[in-house]
């Protein structure tokens, strides 16, 4: 599943190890998340979407693989 | 549950992890520590009957020890690794179970001189260590 993770990442400055203790996460975790290997769960999916203050659609494309 | 802030948060999850593994490692060489014993006094040291049921009743108590610590490193660890171990524990289940009665079958058939089966559980401990450690690369 596609996804801008790293881009508002990216936007933000900050770094995997950043989002992922925000995320309450491992940055493993991040990084599977950001190159497609791994998909959210749905509490991890609203976490990220109410950390970047946008809807899970705006963040996540299940039409397309990264 | 109130996640709506973008503050930064505490690296508790991560400590919580490290605890909780830390924990399943003290019970499980415990209870390695107590397996070998109870081996060693049952087989050398000739026990009584009593002695016997004792030590049993101790090994079983000290590995459902391990198995609650695991549950408990399971249900509270990342979901990633989650899945990881979950993958790893489906594995080491299959080679246990399935290759462990194939061994069986063979032995039972003649074709394979066993008679301990004790390698099966050494196998899936391997096949799950092999497991997670295949899951951490795969998801990296």
């Amino acid at each position: 599943m596609k996804n801008r993770l790293k881009v508002l990442r990216a936007e933000r400055d900050w770094t995997q190890a950043d989002l992922a203790q925000r995320l309450e996460v491992s940055r493993q975790t991040v990084n599977a998340i950001e190159i497609g290997k791994y998909d959210p769960s749905l509490p991890l999916a609203f976490r990220i979407s109410r950390l970047f203050k946008m809807s899970i659609e705006e963040i996540f494309d299940p039409e397309t693989d990264i | 549950m109130n996640r709506n802030d973008d503050s930064p948060r505490t690296s508790s999850g991560l400590g919580r992890d490290r605890r909780n593994r830390r924990l399943v490692t003290i019970w499980s060489l415990a209870w390695a520590l107590f397996f070998t014993a109870v081996t060693f006094g049952i087989k050398k040291l000739g026990w009584s009957f009593e002695v016997t049921l004792a030590a049993v009743i101790g090994t079983a108590i000290l590995g459902l020890a391990t198995v609650l610590a695991y549950r408990r490193f399971l249900l509270e660890t990342d979901e990633l690794r989650r899945k990881i171990e979950v993958e790893a524990l489906a594995l080491a289940f299959g080679v246990g179970v399935f290759g462990g009665l194939s061994c069986w079958l063979l032995a039972v058939s003649g074709a394979l001189a066993i008679k301990d089966f004790a390698f099966v559980f050494v196998a899936m401990i391997f096949t799950h260590t092999a497991g997670v450690f295949l899951g951490c690369r795969r998801y990296s």
